[in-house]
């Protein structure tokens, strides 16, 4: 019984999915009731999660469903922020398809969709499950990325996504082939309890299929070599669907990420230093590629890469040993907070097919509409780690976790970055703050993004008061 | 109530500032919450000033509540006479921002508010964590106030000031985190505390590292040569009470992190480089008091003034004994209260002329008297005249010079006669010479205004010639300072000694 108390919130997500698409189906559900539905899912299946019994604080690869998934606090905190931005974009979704084109009535669907399979692969403890939880969160995504198949701009993105995609899952599978060659098994339990008895570095098959699962992991992920789509998709993508990506898909790709690293101490020391590499080159490619952007959601995207980087730097100082996760679980909800706060915002100041983007078009936002700029400052002041935001711990708690692990100078190289990243996160707080309006904010009727917007704004303070273990 | 009297004194004033924000009050409304609350502040802070012993040289008024317990981090305040005078710079200077300049937006009034509150939370805290919030907390409102409501070049300003001290401070952040990862390492618990982390033996290139990143971000908050450069700048372009607020309080908390965390942690390296540090004081009091000579603009000429002598009050430091040490932390006050007031005095000249341009004033004691004194009263207490309150101070720590290396103590010395040079020239342009039609219609201070400095004025007397009390409340701590400074004059009288030019410093030297 308890393996179905375990798979509760999935279920919800699942069939809630399907209760939306029977909805889409009735003539009678029109936009507004979808909206409010899908929203009313995302927030009962939330609380079905913060209910569930996760068991010890951790219980590694315990017996849920004969070692197939896996639960503990730091699966239940992944879920809880998989949850929370399918909500806040669930909301932002609603206001911004009041002024923008392209809403199909199963976009709630496939919202849904996506959350339970970010859900199941937070959970997975086997490759083949992370392989369907994959699956099934990637095509969800696509389809919300071309919800609008008549814009050139979303179908190209969604092209570009698909086939790289496609390539990051044959990786993924080819690397499930090989480690089942190594360890007999696809349990990680059983990999694990392998990689301890012959060694990790002496077993090319786990070696290689490791490396190829790394790489579809550092895909999704959006780190460096594997970053480049990254830009050209969030921008594509439209603003909610951008939010959902940039936070829900990377906090299930790290939850997933970490949970196979910890397999055995030997694997993660294997690949430890091409990790730290990684880090420090996704921190910096990305701060450069934000430098350089003029479009609001291409710096995003891109500081979304840099914020990667960090979450590397808590994977490479992770200890298998009594691995608890809460560092990743803390700077996923903080990052996750501040940057659906903006893409909330944007949803409803971007105007009509998201005209406003650039630098410039937010220029003297704090005279027309000062408390959603004051809201985007301290959004973007939380991603750049000043405190008191929950940013500012993240940061701290990820560069104690590499002091503490020994790797003094990635912490430092952290460091760095955040200078670096202060130049594009100060550029729009100036344009909002110091320069002119050139034009009148005009926004459509008074939705629910605001409200999300400010309630997100008010969870960067309170994020930061989560107690954390490093 | 009074136990909480510093978190009170903290949380008004930034509560308050966020309310200005939020309730749709006016401007002049805005401006009577900061001047009730900043009056509120002065009382606390001078029940704190009366009611603080000094005697044991431990922390009084402490608070303590932990944020983080797994890691240690606390909220934690606490007050000892290295902070005392600090403090009450930072709680008693306030009042005379909101009586004496009216500002475009009642969002000014605001940040003045929770700069206020940041900077006393930030001189309070005994938690480095909790210090580092504060520190940072403190920059934001002065982005604010100099990028919304400077003068006409006031971006790039704004940009320098900002990227300037938080890349100082993400370093500092560093520093503290390797300190804590340290304590944990050495004693097997997690503790942010000062006091634990003083008890540290520290070694190793890492140590270094981190004493290098502590000292970088206080040395852009002091501005310590060559990280002044953002000073002339930000100084001259923000409103004239934020530049009153980063001269006479923000600066003295760069130096104010130096005594406090600085010297107790990292003792041997502060040792190692103190000589380094002291010349990089005395090369930064020259150069912008040279500087501060070849100035049109008035404001800009007192900002290299306040430069060059925040070099002389972190000479002090660097000398590493009692005397330099006391007068370092009573020239902190002294700064604190006559460049205060200078830079108020310009702002209300800068006011009603319109001009900053020292060519554009001339004949401006015949105009207004009172005035006239104010301001040379405050500029002969900067120049440290005898009897003012900048005398005392400067006088301990040339002293301290001396004891510490007499060549330093030499040119230090003789760049105080530089800033006697450009204060009396100054003073000569603008207040006496032929009368400038610019200054026509300039009438003397009014009955508020003289009232309002006049507290400070009289301070400043007090300091010069009765400074005992001063002293008194922070010799206790100076002296428990001097365990610290006795073991870092060990290792640097072995260092010192066999220095010669060109000779490389090895750890094997200490």
């Amino acid at each position: 019984m308890h393996d179905f108390m375990a798979i509760l919130p999935l279920v919800a997500t699942g069939a809630g999915a399907i209760l939306v698409m029977l909805a889409a189906a009735f003539e009678s559900f029109k936009k507004e009731g979808i909206s409010i539905l899908g929203i009313g899912l995302f927030a009962f299946a939330f609380f079905v999660q913060l209910t569930v019994e996760s068991g010890a604080p951790i219980t590694p690869y315990g017996s849920v469903f004969n070692g197939m998934l896996v639960t503990s606090t730091f699966t239940k905190g992944a879920g809880l922020i998989i949850l929370a931005c399918g909500f806040f974009s669930a909301i932002a979704s609603q206001t911004y398809f009041t002024q923008n084109e392209g809403f199909v009535l199963e976009y709630y669907c496939m919202m849904l969709f996506a959350a339970c399979g970010m859900l199941l692969m937070t959970m997975a403890a086997e490759l083949i499950t992370v392989f369907i939880a994959l699956e099934i969160m990637s095509l969800a995504i696509y389809t919300l990325i071309a919800s609008d198949r008549r814009s050139v701009l979303r179908s190209e993105a969604v092209l570009k996504y698909l086939m790289l995609g496609a390539f990051a899952g044959a990786f993924f599978v080819m690397g499930s082939v090989f480690i089942y060659a190594g360890a007999k098994s696809t349990k990680f339990a059983d990999i694990g309890r392998v990689v301890a008895e012959t060694g990790f570095l002496t077993n090319p098959a786990l070696v290689g299929g490791s490396l190829l699962i790394l790489v579809a992991f550092l895909f999704k992920a959006a780190a460096f070599p594997f970053h480049a789509w990254v830009v050209d998709v969030y921008d594509g993508a439209p603003v909610p669907v951008t939010g959902f990506m940039a936070t829900a898909v990377k906090t299930a790709v790290f939850a997933v990420f970490a949970n196979f690293l910890v397999i055995n101490g030997q694997l993660q020391e294997g690949w430890v230093n091409y990790l730290f590499y990684i880090s420090v080159l996704t921190m910096f490619v990305g701060n450069l590629i934000a430098i350089g952007q003029n479009s609001l959601k291409r710096m995003l995207a891109a500081s979304g890469i840099v914020h990667t980087g960090y979450l590397i730097i808590a994977l490479v100082a992770v200890n298998s040993e009594g691995f608890t996760g809460s560092t990743i679980i803390f700077y996923l909800a903080a990052y996750a907070a501040s940057t659906l706060g903006i893409f909330a915002a944007l949803s409803y100041l971007g105007g009509e097919g998201e005209k406003r983007n650039s630098f410039e078009d937010f220029n003297g936002l704090a005279k027309v509409r000062p408390y959603s700029a004051a809201c985007i400052a301290i959004f973007l002041l939380s991603m750049a780690g000043i405190p008191p935001t929950a940013g500012f711990m993240g940061k701290f708690y990820i560069i104690a976790g590499a002091f503490q692990g020994g790797y003094i100078s990635l912490g430092v190289l952290g460091i760095f970055s955040s200078i670096l990243s202060m130049w594009y996160y100060l550029r729009l707080i100036i344009a909002m703050y110091f320069r002119e309006p050139e034009e009148d904010f005009e926004v459509a009727e008074m939705t629910l993004a605001p409200l999300g917007t400010f309630v997100l704004a008010l969870s960067v303070f309170a994020i930061s008061f989560i107690p954390v273990v490093i | 109530m009074f136990e909480h009297l510093i978190s009170i004194m903290i949380f008004v004033p930034i509560i308050a500032g966020l309310a200005t924000f939020v309730l749709p009050l006016s401007r002049e409304a805005a401006r009577i919450v900061g001047l009730a609350v900043s009056v509120v502040v002065v009382l606390l802070g001078l029940k704190l000033f009366l009611s603080f012993s000094g005697a044991s040289g431990s922390f009084e008024f402490v608070e303590y509540a932990p944020i983080n317990e797994s890691l240690g981090i606390a909220y934690s305040l606490g007050v000892d006479g290295i902070s005392i005078l600090v403090l009450s710079a930072a709680a008693l200077l306030f009042p005379m921002v909101y009586l004496l300049f009216q500002t475009k937006a009642k969002g000014y009034y605001g940040n003045l508010l929770i700069v206020q509150g940041a900077m006393i939370g930030a001189v309070a805290a005994t938690d480095m964590v909790l210090f580092y919030v504060f520190w940072e907390v403190m920059l934001l409102p002065v982005f604010f106030m100099i990028g919304l409501y400077g003068g006409p070049n006031r971006l790039p300003a704004t940009i320098k000031i900002t990227i300037y001290t938080i890349a100082g401070s993400l370093l500092m952040l560093a520093s503290i985190i390797y300190l804590g990862i340290s304590y944990h390492a050495q004693s097997g618990e997690w503790s942010f505390a000062m006091t634990n982390f003083s008890e540290m033996s520290l070694t190793g290139s890492t140590a270094t590292l981190a004493f290098v990143g502590f000292m970088i971000a206080f040395a852009i908050k002091i501005p310590l040569f060559p990280f002044h450069t953002w000073l002339p700048d930000a100084y001259t372009e923000a409103p004239t009470a934020t530049t009153f607020v980063l001269s006479a309080v923000m600066a003295k908390i760069g130096v104010y992190g130096v005594i406090r965390f600085v010297v107790p942690v990292f003792d041997e390296s502060f040792a190692r480089y103190a000589l380094i540090l002291a010349c990089s004081g005395v090369i930064g009091m020259m150069y912008c008091g040279i500087a501060a000579l070849a100035q049109k603009d008035f404001k800009r000429m007192l900002a290299f003034s306040s430069a060059s002598h925040m070099g002389i009050i972190a000479l002090g430091i660097f000398c590493m004994n009692i005397q330099a040490l006391t007068g370092t932390l009573y020239q902190i006050v002294a700064h604190a209260t006559s460049t205060g007031v200078l830079f108020l005095l310009l702002g209300i000249i800068e006011e009603r002329t319109e001009s900053r341009n020292i060519d554009d004033f001339g004949g401006l004691a015949a105009k207004a008297p009172v005035f006239a004194f104010f301001f040379a009263v405050a500029m002969l207490a900067s120049v440290g005249l005898p009897g003012t309150s900048g005398f005392i101070g400067e006088f301990l720590i040339i002293l301290g010079a001396v004891k510490f290396n007499p060549i330093i103590a030499v040119f230090a010395g003789t760049t105080l006669i530089i800033g006697v040079c450009y204060m009396l020239w100054l003073f000569q342009r603008v207040f006496f010479e032929k009368p400038s039609s610019k200054l026509a219609d300039f009438s003397d201070l009014s009955a508020i205004e003289i009232l309002t400095i006049l507290p400070i004025v009289i301070l400043i007397v007090v300091m010069g010639i009765y400074p005992q009390p001063f002293i008194a409340k922070i010799e206790p701590s100076a002296e428990r300072q001097m365990a610290v400074i006795e073991k870092v004059q060990q290792i640097a009288d072995n260092r010192i000694e066999p220095l010669k030019p060109g000779q490389e410093l090895k750890t094997g030297d200490l």
